[in-house]
């Protein structure tokens, strides 16, 4: 063959050659399981050191024409060092080559999340190469294995589209915070707020689940009933300094997100407050933040002292006192007023909680902080963490009504009962 | 002078063995007798007559000068009808002994020459020769009617808005068809011959006040040098005059339309026509002329660039949606949005081959198709090629030969490489597209990118009669800047510099 | 065949010479040269191409006014002619030498970024041998190509580091840029002066004097160039500290492939892959360039007329001695450290140094 010169030769060889040993990183997709989420807990009766791993793994076949009986999902947990090590040793189970690509959110039991070591786990994510740092952090009430065997919806079996659709919902509506594990290293490295991780649980609290307030609730206390999955996202868990100290119920995750400029804004927060002219009924509201909320602070007294003016827009959605607030500029004002009275009270509140509870507030108020000093050197001498527990402030809700609901006016109700 | 160049190097060849023994006769020095019947006698040896059955010598006597003559002529491509009317007719009825040849017969192109070479040539281009007794000079009498057929529609490049005609067969026709576009003085039709044994002329035209001297050298002396016995048309002649011969980017540019040859002769281009050739070639061709089609410009700007966008957008297709889903699908799992990649994930787990083998069984399948479908007798052309792919396609994915998402990503591929017009390119993109799925293969994404960087150095690298094939784009020259998309018309107003045009504005 | 050639005999234009000067020095943000700044200067880092740029200027314009002021003559030249024969050598051959350094250095760093950031278990050699086929390919097609090249790609490379930059920044927090001046405004311009060096590869530029079309080209693209580095440079600097935040970026080796792991657009999660990419090609025109200044400047050192035939010896000596390393992302990063320092005075002192001898000699009033 001497058509076939020298450099060709050389050429088909080495081709040939990586062709048959070049498949270095060569996976194929159906030869990988796809983790969606994994779970994180300390393991009970073992020696210090060691890490319970559950894994959830979407089983792509679900739905599929061929076959589509099989199961969405499947659950595996076992104790192991790390979770970089814990790919290998789940191989003594699942079939496939362990990928971290689907992988969404990192489920830790609350009782682990309260551990001191815990942080050290949560860094060896940042080793991992095929670790997204916008993973999501759910603290569970229970044990993550529990709480992912516990979860079963009934509509929207696959996991990650089920985990997908419920956080976007979440933080459409204000319930959960994002809880970005990128968001998780940076507040814990800079040691000046707290980090509000996602809560839930699958397990409902049996009695006085009910609260007087709807929305003073936190995951397990929504009572529902009727055919549905018993997993409930709300609330989040409270890290400070990499460790999990309180958690806050959805109102106050709410009212977290109006007080604060880092956190992106909810499209729709629908809550109730009380109707100034009926004690008996509340109205229904949407609550948004209107714009970026402005902070006054004066750092360079003794007792530091911030003023916050929180713009609110808000819609009132029910009117059970039937009230033609409309109309009326004088109920408008009073409306106006009492609201604004609520809100700042629960401001307060919220605010009061995080000085004396956690000794440090979720809002981010310290990155607005930094613009007043001029180097870190001095910013760090200041000591926000330390600081904020005896600082002043006074919040001003600046409230705008937006609108009555689609229809404005209601009958007069005493003349419909004529 | 490049007659008698040719010439020069012919008799160095002439004792290069038997090879040309035939054209031994055909010796410029040797002329023509005086006398008439040894005259016929030679010519009947070199046409072999009367072995050779349209070779004809018609005998006449010319009436009024008293002389015998005889009539030299290939009846099959020679227009016997003129030849009866203007000249055997005329000869005969001749009453007038004072008059002239010349004078006598009334054919539009008459010339004298004394060299039986010279007169072979012509006869072989389809004129007849008039040998009259007692005269060293025969008389050419031009009347050559070779057959060919009409103008018609072109077949590859077609065009919705624009003329519809095309390039014949017929050198003379094509050129008729360029003059018909350009009217001016200075086009100039050159011919040179470029083969010894089939004396196959080549027409290079070009605009004498507007193309480079320079080029048209160069076109001139890539053609002397030629060696060869015969170059049938301008596909073959094409492979000769080409820069690189195994590079897989065209150099030459191949077009049917006589609209496409003039604007590329109005921009300084040279043009090669040849008889047996329907279409032309445009050299030096860069790499954007491969890109455009006449329609861009005939088209409304907005329309036009839409057109390129879309070219442009089918091109990247072409080459990269295959490889693409190789690199993927075995490397960067992370890139598909979840839905997908389960999607994908759940297709492929009952298929028994890797997505690299698969992706190249899809696509070897798609251009046996396409290669098939062009053999087919063209009736049933077109039905076999959809037919059968849909089918190949659905029954592969039934029986889980292939994941269904393969066949998408192949035929979409495949289809989009129908948008790339020009053949030779089409021909290009389509094979980098193998190689591209090959490195996709071996190293993904990686491989990928440093296949293309690899390809972009190469593609820039090359140089045709001297430009460089991205022209005008890198390096940068004073043009015009039609590359991906163009300008408006009134905006147009510069030639191509890289052609380094004697004048440099249009208008 | 013709020899290939161009329309000026292997010169480039401005746009060329423009698009290679930023592809080989913008790429540095994109590499771990993010980190010597962000380990001393935190938050301020984004400050250093600013302050930095602004005094470049002084030994940038004094070479430049030295350097221009002989037409066709190159750095080397004008070293000589400037210095005599053997102080030139020697200063040129330390600056070849730095040069040859910094290829290996910044070789390795490339190699250990695509593989811990996208092939886990592709052998280092591997994706190394294939980084220098391709620059090597590259730099035997000469300065006109690699130009060429340059400004054919470059268009789609700025588009894509905006693309990131602008989802970065809607993903980021202004907030994260206060303090403004990070450890104080004394130590951010001690340390800008530091690492002035990030610069340093200008010099190295202006051995491609004389194969740039015209004068006034190469003097305002070498200015055009410099501000877009400068620019692209603090703009992406700026971006990685409002998504990361400066205790966060300040540990981070590689902070462009960080962010191009956290930041998302619509339905892609995964950005990644696709602006990956665009990197690669980045960095093979950028270490094509390289290549070929260095070896241009080693050919004339020696005087070797046919440098073309060192180059695949020159790639496979690279990819050996940038494989000796055992840890890159620490070892190379120390090593590029440690040069950075060394070169940054250097850097400073070596275009006065022309300066002051050409006036000294009277060079400018011949």
């Amino acid at each position: 063959m001497k058509i076939v010169n020298l450099p060709c030769k050389l050429a088909l060889f080495s081709l040939f050659f990586l062709l048959l040993t070049g498949c270095w990183d060569q996976t194929e997709v159906e030869q990988l399981a796809y983790v969606v989420a994994i779970g994180l807990d300390k393991p009970e009766d073992v020696k210090e050191g060691l890490v319970e791993i559950t894994y959830l793994i979407a089983n792509p076949q679900s739905g599929a024409k061929v076959g589509g009986d099989e199961p969405p999902r499947e659950i595996i947990s076992f104790s192991v060092n790390d979770f970089i090590n814990a790919r290998n040793l789940a191989n003594t189970v699942i079939a496939k080559q362990i990928s971290y690509d689907l992988l969404r959110f990192i489920i830790v039991s609350e009782e682990f999340a309260k551990d001191d070591d815990f942080i050290k786990w949560m860094y060896d994510a940042t080793k991992a190469t095929d670790f997204r740092r916008d993973l999501r952090i759910l603290v569970s009430k229970e044990s993550p294995s529990t709480f992912m065997q516990n979860n079963e919806p009934l509509v929207d079996k696959r996991p990650h589209k089920y985990f997908d659709l419920i956080f976007k919902r979440g933080k459409e509506t204000g319930t959960i915070p994002p809880g970005e594990l990128f968001s998780f290293y940076r507040i814990t490295e800079s040691d000046a707020n707290v980090f509000l991780g996602v809560y839930a649980t699958t397990e409902q609290e049996e009695e006085g689940a009910r609260q007087e307030d709807s929305d003073q609730i936190i995951a397990g206390e929504f009572d529902s009933s009727g055919e549905t999955n018993t997993t409930q996202f709300a609330g989040s868990a409270v890290f400070k300094e990499g460790k999990m100290i309180d958690t806050l119920t959805i109102e106050e995750t709410r009212l977290s997100f109006l007080l604060s400029n880092i956190f992106e804004k909810p499209r729709e927060i629908l809550t109730a407050m009380p109707d100034p002219f009926d004690e008996d009924y509340q109205l229904t509201t949407r609550i948004q933040r209107d714009g970026n909320i402005d902070m006054n602070m004066d750092l360079e007294k003794e007792k530091p002292t911030i003023d916050v003016t929180v713009p609110i827009v808000l819609e009132v959605m029910t009117n059970h006192s039937m009230n033609n607030y409309s109309d009326d500029v004088k109920k408008r004002e009073k409306l106006e007023d009492s609201l604004e009275d609520t809100l700042t009270q629960k401001f307060e509140d919220l605010i009061k909680k995080t000085q004396e509870e956690f000794g440090a507030e979720p809002f981010g108020w310290s990155l607005i902080a930094r613009k007043e000093f001029l180097s870190i050197p001095e910013y760090e001498e200041f000591n926000w963490m330390k600081t904020y527990p005896e600082m002043e402030i006074n919040v001003n809700v600046n409230l705008r009504i937006d609108k009555f609901g689609r229809q404005i006016r209601l009958p007069d109700l005493d003349e419909v009962r004529d | 002078m490049l007659q008698k160049l040719f010439r020069g190097k012919k008799e160095k060849r002439a004792y290069n063995g038997s090879k040309l023994d035939g054209d031994m006769s055909k010796d410029n020095s040797e002329k023509i007798d005086s006398e008439l019947t040894k005259t016929v006698n030679i010519f009947k040896t070199i046409y072999s007559y009367p072995d050779n059955q349209d070779v004809t010598i018609r005998n006449i006597h010319i009436n009024g000068l008293n002389k015998d003559g005889a009539l030299l002529f290939i009846s099959t491509i020679t227009d016997t009808k003129v030849i009866d009317e203007y000249v055997i007719e005329p000869l005969l009825k001749n009453q007038d002994s004072e008059v002239k040849i010349d004078d006598l017969v009334s054919v539009p192109s008459i010339s004298k020459t004394t060299a039986i070479a010279d007169i072979c040539t012509e006869v072989n281009n389809g004129s007849a020769v008039l040998f009259v007794d007692e005269e060293t000079q025969a008389y050419i009498l031009n009347a050559s009617n070779f057959e060919s057929r009409g103008i018609e529609k072109p077949e590859n490049e077609t065009v919705v808005k624009g003329p519809k005609e095309a390039f014949i067969e017929k050198a003379s026709t094509n050129i008729s068809l360029i003059r018909k576009r350009i009217k001016n003085e200075n086009l100039v039709v050159e011919t040179q011959t470029v083969s010894k044994r089939s004396n196959n002329v080549a027409y290079i035209v070009y605009i004498k006040n507007v193309t480079n001297d320079d080029i048209v050298d160069k076109v001139k002396s890539r053609l002397h040098t030629m060696d060869v016995d015969a170059v049938q048309n301008l596909s073959l002649l094409e492979q000769y005059i080409e820069e690189s011969h195994v590079s897989i980017f065209p150099t030459v540019l191949n077009t049917e339309r006589p609209d496409r040859a003039v604007s590329f002769l109005e921009d300084g281009y040279v043009v090669l026509l040849m008889d047996n050739s329907p279409d032309s070639l445009v050299v030096p061709a860069t790499f954007w002329s491969f890109y455009h089609t006449s329609e861009d410009h005939y088209l409304r700007l907005p329309y036009g660039n839409f057109t390129r966008v879309l070219r442009l957008f089918a091109l990247f297709v072409t080459l990269f949606t295959s490889a693409l889903y190789v690199a993927v699908v075995t490397f960067h799992v992370e890139m598909i949005p979840p839905d997908l990649l389960l999607a994908i994930a759940s297709t492929r787990e009952l298929v028994p081959f890797p997505a690299l083998f698969e992706v190249l069984l899809m696509e070897i399948a798609f251009e046996l198709i396409r290669e098939a479908g062009l053999r087919v007798p063209s009736p049933i052309g077109p039905t076999i090629g959809i037919v059968g792919a849909l089918i190949l396609g659905q029954a592969a994915v039934e029986a889980n030969i292939v994941s269904p998402i393969v066949v998408i990503v192949v035929a979409l591929g495949g289809l989009s490489s129908f948008a790339i017009g020009d053949i030779s390119m089409n021909f290009a993109i389509r094979l980098s597209r193998f190689i591209f799925v090959i490195a996709a293969g071996v190293f993904g994404m990686y491989g990928m990118v440093a296949l293309f960087t690899l390809g972009v150095f190469y593609l820039v690298s090359i140089r045709t009669f001297g430009v460089p094939y991205l022209a005008p784009m890198t390096p940068t020259y004073k043009s015009s800047k039609d590359t991906i998309f163009r300008k408006m018309l009134q905006n147009e107003i510069f030639r191509p510099g890289y052609m380094k045009p004697k004048d440099m504005k249009k208008k | 065949m013709e020899q290939p050639q161009g329309r000026t005999g292997g010169k480039i234009g401005i746009k060329e010479f423009v698009a290679i000067v930023v592809i080989m020095i913008g790429t540095k943000i994109t590499d771990d040269t993010t980190a010597l700044l962000f380990k001393p200067l935190l938050n301020a880092a984004w400050m250093v191409p600013v302050i930095n740029g602004i005094l470049a200027i002084i030994p940038v314009a004094l070479l430049m006014k030295v350097s221009t002021h002989y037409e066709n003559k190159d750095l080397i030249d004008v070293s000589y002619h400037l210095f005599g024969k053997y102080i030139a050598f020697f200063v040129l051959f330390i600056l070849w030498f730095i040069g040859f350094c910094f290829i290996v250095v910044d070789t390795a760093i490339y190699t250990d970024i695509i593989g811990t950031m996208y092939y886990l278990r592709t052998p280092s050699i591997v994706i190394y041998g294939l980084l220098m086929f391709v620059c090597a390919y590259g730099a035997r097609k000469g300065l006109e190509n690699i130009g060429s090249v340059a400004w054919t790609v470059y268009p789609y490379l700025q588009a894509s580091l905006f693309v990131t930059l602008l989802i970065t920044f809607s993903q980021g927090s202004t907030n994260f840029l206060f303090p403004l001046f990070g450890p104080g405004a004394l130590e951010v311009i001690k340390e800008s002066s530091f690492t002035i060096s990030i610069y340093m590869d200008i010099l190295y530029v202006f051995i491609l004097f004389p194969y740039v079309n015209r004068t006034k080209d190469f003097k305002k693209g070498t200015w055009i160039a410099f501000a877009l580095i400068a620019i692209n440079m603090a703009l992406a600097l700026i971006s990685y500290i409002m998504l990361f935040d400066y205790h966060s970026v300040a540990m981070q080796s590689y902070p462009y492939h960080e962010a191009l792991r956290t930041i998302n657009f619509a339905f892609l999660t995964n950005l990644e892959s696709f602006i990956f990419p665009f990197w690669l090609i980045g960095s093979f025109v950028k270490f094509t360039a390289y290549l070929y200044i260095n070896l241009l400047l080693f050919a004339k050192l020696v005087k070797i007329e046919q440098f073309k035939y060192l180059i695949p010896t020159f790639a496979t000596l690279i990819v050996f001695l940038g494989l000796i390393a055992e840890n890159p992302a620490v070892t190379m990063h120390q090593l590029k450290q440690t040069i950075a320092y060394i070169t940054s005075p250097m850097f400073f002192a070596l275009p006065i140094l022309f300066w002051i001898v050409a006036k000294w000699k009277g060079e400018f009033k011949k």
